[in-house]
């Protein structure tokens, strides 16, 4: 248990030290994948969450391993988070048949349904509607998990948003909509593209509590995830998280960023949400300055490896190319 | 690497060459040297053989189409290899023939042209597949079905018609076939009195006696017969002709001939004959008169005085009229030409000639003297300047020293073109040509 | 056998699957005391509930999407479209989420969905609700496509779209709704998706005809006979996954063929189907240019006269036969 600050989910000293070398899997992760595509060394395109960690480890960590999620294209926060194999993650970005979607998927579209990961998704705001539909099925079947559903702040002028928060509202359905607000749908800034302060007020629109959580403040972002499923497992309907966060990096590889300046991005990375975790362990005692680098180093190091599994596993067989179109 | 199969140019004037025949089939396989294709051109049939070995991997043409010269018609590779699906362009390799004639080298020209209209070009047949698979199937050949369908598109049951009304072969005893054969009796028209109709050779006797039918038979202008008529055509209607008649007292010329035939059989192994006779005489009568050993250049702007002479012989065929020609014909004795003029017309009526053997002629000698024809007015073999008909040979009451007597006399029709040459150095020619057989033994000299 | 109504045997086929089946249930607009725009949901909230037969807003792209989701995660919604049409607004989640899903995640989930939909002309509905879209669907792979054209149809096919573990558009018709079929058994029956039905055997020219066409060919197919014309007539019956082998094997028989469907020709299905039977072994059989009657390029007319002219006809059918047989 934390003392100097109060966190409302059961958590303890080693699932604490867990999440933040989660968030550090995250960051080199994503790091790594940065590097690769720089190096054309592997195609396609990503979207990084550098900078998104806490969004992506808090509100998972608060999750039943029953509880699902949907993700978006800049998802593999998300995916680490509700516990995905980072060395399948490598090797599907890879295009390899030993990763997530057996090398057709890549990048936008991991998914893992088992651990209830329901995939990441192409389309801005194309997840939601499907978080809307696997909490129907929850609560057809009384089966008490609650879906999580990841977007942006651009999806959130989507039709699927408000169509969604819509009927997830009317049928009181178990669903927390998170919108992990980094400031910029691609190179729209929040700011030109919305005309009010927050986006967590349209779910008054849908008579759903909204909630504003500060998206590099891990504690209260899972002290607030944890309310709103709770709220959504007792049968009270889906709740409206907005996550201030911001991605350090461009909306995808080659993107010079014009659109913001380099000082703006610099007050944000001053934010950094792991680096304040990684203090509060220390400062509660529960970690030392070696710990955490260990931790760290550690990270890293499982990043190196699963870069190492995707670089030996073999390429798909083109005979696999009509595989799984239909069940 | 696939290589093409080309549509040969066999002569300097040949533009098109009609297939005739294949010897291979898609997927043969094919020896270096073997015949591909057998092609007609505008004088000659010839087998055409392989360049390389391996398979006949591709067919562009079926027989009867006429194809452009130096057009790819096929492929010959290994197995499995890729060819195009349509002939690729046409690589023209003559460069001087490209600038003269441009408009035949370029079939790309064509390109613009609609679909259809290239089809017609190419001689291929509008039917549907249906009916496509079942000549394919009975062995019908599209071209001979008439189509009921749009645009006279042969449909599945046009051939079915066709198979049904296809005259089955006759039933007639051996003896009526050859019978039948040697006289030219199509047994289709004969009535059988044996059992199921069966011919004998009575029967044949007795249909010749009656008129079978009033409908004509048709035969295609096609081949030689197309060739010839196109010629023919083009000379007489652009040709001014005059034709000059003299009678030939041959009487000398017999003399000559039977004099030294045994020499001529001993050396040659055949008989010295009067055409031979008559082409020494012609050659001679040239050297003398370089102006009828001419032609007019292409351009029609210049008169080529030919420094050898070459002689056609018109020479009849199953196929039609072919003229071989016997090469520097002013410098050879009789037995050489008597050889040659042989083996010429066996390989003419063998169809053995290669287009070598036509090309190149000076000056014609048709001769129809063993027929019931005493002269007549031979169209000139373009670009030649003159031709000669020499007509039978007769006995004829002929005045001589005030006396009648009988001589056996030869009418020589010589036709020539009044563009190149005027009456009166014709009229030389002839006349000279005429005092030469009538003293023969100066061709010896 | 009784008889029954194309609108009855869906509603009899829906009611027995989710008696039997607690994981089938139904979403759309107004299926509930209303009883849907057609009415073929008519009764089933009062038998069901309205947990099972849930009334949605007017929300297609979300209730498209809450599906998706739904049968991802373990149910077998059944989504009504009011009008075909409107799938255009639901298209992103047929199109990029329901239909790539499975091949997207490596063969990991399945979408066993329905979405039942009313097509067509000749209601006077006009531009926005008249349409015949399902070239549309049929050209993304992941989805499947049906098309039923009969009462008795309609029953077998919705039953296997249901039991497919895949998302199934499935069209009705809205002209068919109140036709009937005297041979539809009451109880629950599947026709395999991919089985063509030779609606009627003949020997001269094939005609291959979709919903609403079957019936026209059928028409067409009477008169010619009269003219002694023999017209076989198939009806596919789904188009994705498509019954080549019948097709081929009827044209093969008669030699001519023509494809008719009430979408607009221009990059309609009929044109996969002709070239289908263009590149198969029966392009040795055609004895005719294969044939396509489409509606005419334009949106669907409101005028009755207008409507009727747009969208093949009887006489157009008889009269194309007989050009293709050059009986004219």
């Amino acid at each position: 248990m934390l003392k100097s600050v109060e966190l409302l989910p059961e958590k303890s000293s080693d699932e604490l030290i867990g999440l933040l070398k989660e968030m550090w899997t995250i960051r080199y992760f994503d790091e790594k994948v940065d590097e690769f595509f720089a190096k054309g060394m592997i195609h396609g395109t990503t979207h990084l969450c550098v900078g998104q960690e806490p969004t992506a480890s808090g509100p998972c960590s608060v999750l039943r391993s029953d509880d699902k999620i949907t993700s978006t294209h800049r998802g593999h926060g998300h995916c680490i988070a509700k516990g995905a194999d980072i060395n399948l993650m490598m090797a599907e970005l890879f295009g390899r048949s030993t990763g997530y979607c057996k090398g057709k998927g890549g990048s936008m579209h991991i998914a893992d349904v088992e651990k209830g990961n329901l995939g990441a998704n192409g389309i801005v705001g194309g997840g939601i509607p499907l978080a809307t539909g696997a909490a129907l099925t929850s609560k057809m079947k009384n089966q008490e998990d609650v879906i999580l559903s990841y977007f942006g702040d651009g999806a959130a002028n989507e039709g699927s948003f408000h169509e969604s928060l819509n009927l997830a509202s009317i049928w009181d359905l178990p669903v927390v909509f998170i919108c992990e607000n980094n400031q910029y749908g691609m190179s729209g800034s929040v700011k030109e593209m919305v005309n009010i302060e927050d986006i967590a007020e349209r779910a008054s629109s849908y008579g759903i509590p909204g909630v504003v959580v500060d998206g590099n403040d891990l504690v209260e972002i899972m002290n607030e995830t944890d309310k709103a499923v709770q709220h959504a497992r007792q049968g009270k309907g889906p709740v409206l998280i907005e996550a201030k966060t911001y991605r350090w990096k461009g909306h995808s590889k080659s993107d010079a960023r014009k659109y913001r300046t380099r000082e703006e991005e610099q007050t944000w990375k001053e934010k950094d949400g792991i680096k304040r975790f990684r203090e509060l362990l220390i400062h509660e005692e529960i970690l030392t300055e070696d710990d955490a680098e260990n931790i760290r180093k550690e990270a890293k190091q499982n990043v190196e490896e699963a870069v190492q599994f995707a670089e030996e596993s073999p390429e798909p067989g083109l005979d696999t190319l009509l595989e799984d179109v239909y069940a | 690497m696939a290589k093409e199969v080309f549509m040969p140019k066999l002569s300097s004037t040949m533009e098109t060459g009609t297939i005739l025949q294949w010897m291979k089939n898609e997927g043969d396989p094919v020896e270096m040297g073997e015949p591909v294709f057998e092609v007609m051109s505008d004088k000659i049939n010839i087998e055409v053989e392989a360049y390389e070995e391996g398979f006949m991997l591709k067919k562009y043409y079926n027989v009867d189409d006429v194809v452009p010269v130096n057009t790819v018609v096929g492929y010959i590779g290994e197995k499995e290899e890729n060819v195009p699906d349509t002939p690729p362009e046409s690589t023209e390799d003559s460069e001087s023939d490209a600038a003269s004639e441009p408009e035949q080298n370029e079939p790309a020209a064509h390109g613009t042209e609609s679909s259809s209209v290239r089809q017609v070009e190419r001689g291929q047949i509008r039917a549907t597949p249906a009916a496509r698979r079942v000549a394919r199937e009975e062995e019908v050949s599209l071209s001979d079905v008439t189509g009921s369908g749009p645009k006279q598109r042969v449909q599945q049951q046009d051939v079915r018609d066709f198979l049904q009304n296809a005259p089955k072969p006759p039933k007639a005893t051996p003896l009526a076939r050859k019978w039948a054969e040697d006289q030219n009796v199509d047994l289709n028209t004969v009535e059988g009195s044996g059992p199921v109709n069966k011919i004998y050779t009575k029967d044949l006797s007795a249909a010749q006696e009656e008129t079978v039918s009033s409908e004509p038979d048709r035969i295609p202008v096609k081949g030689v017969r197309k060739v010839v008529a196109d010629r023919m055509a083009e000379s007489a209607s652009t040709v001014p002709h005059v034709t000059l008649n003299s009678d030939v007292d041959m009487t000398e010329a017999i003399r000559l001939r039977s004099q030294i035939q045994d020499k001529v059989v001993e050396q040659t192994g055949s008989k010295l004959s009067y055409t031979e006779i008559i082409m020494k005489a012609v050659a001679a009568a040239l050297k003398r008169h370089p102006s009828i050993n001419a032609s007019l250049s292409s351009d029609q702007q210049e008169i080529l005085l030919h420094r050898d002479i070459n002689i056609g012989l018109a020479v009849a065929t199953e196929q039609g009229l072919v003229v071989p020609v016997v090469p520097s014909a002013g410098e050879k004795g009789l037995t050489a030409l008597v050889k040659e003029s042989k083996q010429l017309a066996a390989d003419a009526r063998n169809q053995q000639l290669n287009p070598q053997q036509m090309q190149g002629g000076t000056f014609t000698i048709s001769n129809l003297g063993m027929y019931a024809v005493d002269g007549f007015t031979p169209i000139i073999n373009q670009p030649e300047a003159a031709i000669l008909g020499v007509g039978q040979m007769k006995e004829t009451p002929t005045a001589r020293n005030g006396n009648v007597e009988l001589r056996p006399l030869t009418t020589f029709s010589l036709s020539f073109d009044h563009r190149i040459v005027d009456g009166a150095p014709a009229a030389a020619f002839l006349t000279e040509l005429k005092q030469m057989l009538e003293a023969p033994y100066e061709l010896l000299m | 056998m009784r008889e029954l109504t194309y609108v009855e045997a869906l509603r009899e086929c829906m009611s027995q699957e989710m008696r039997e089946n607690e994981n089938v249930f139904l979403m759309g607009e107004d299926i509930g005391v209303y009883g849907g725009a057609f009415g073929v949901t008519r009764g089933m909230i009062e038998e069901f509930g309205s947990k099972r037969v849930r009334n949605t807003p007017i929300s297609e792209a979300g209730i498209t999407g809450s599906a998706i989701g739904s049968a991802l995660t373990g149910m077998q919604p059944i989504v009504e479209l009011q009008f075909s049409d409107f799938i255009t607004i639901a298209m992103d989640q047929l199109a990029n989420q329901a239909a790539k899903l499975r091949y997207m995640y490596g063969g990991k989930g399945n979408v066993p969905m329905v979405l039942r939909t009313p097509a067509g002309s000749g209601t006077g509905a006009a531009a926005q609700h008249s349409q015949s879209l399902e070239a549309w669907v049929a050209h993304v792979p992941g989805l499947k496509v049906v098309q039923p054209s009969t009462a008795y149809d309609a029953k077998g096919l919705l039953k296997a779209a249901i039991d497919d573990p895949n998302p199934v558009i499935f069209y009705e018709h809205k002209l068919l709704y109140k036709t009937s079929s005297d041979d539809v058994p009451e109880e629950s029956y599947r026709i395999p998706l991919g089985q063509a039905d030779v609606k009627k055997e003949g020997t001269d020219v094939t005609i291959v005809a979709t919903s609403v066409m079957v019936h026209r060919a059928l028409d067409a197919a009477e008169k010619l006979s009269e003219e002694g014309i023999s017209v076989e007539v198939i009806d596919p019956r789904s188009i994705v996954p498509l019954d080549e082998e019948t097709i081929v094997q009827s044209v093969i028989k008669t030699n001519r063929v023509v494809v008719v469907h009430e979408a607009v020709k221009r990059g309609g299905y009929g044109a996969e189907i002709a070239s289908m039977i263009t590149e198969s072994e029966a392009f040795d059989f055609l004895d005719a240019p294969v044939k396509r009657l489409g509606a005419s390029p334009v949106p669907v007319p409101y005028n009755p006269e207008l409507e009727k002219a747009m969208t093949p006809q009887t006489d157009d059918l008889i009269q194309t036969c007989r050009e293709t047989l050059q009986r004219t």
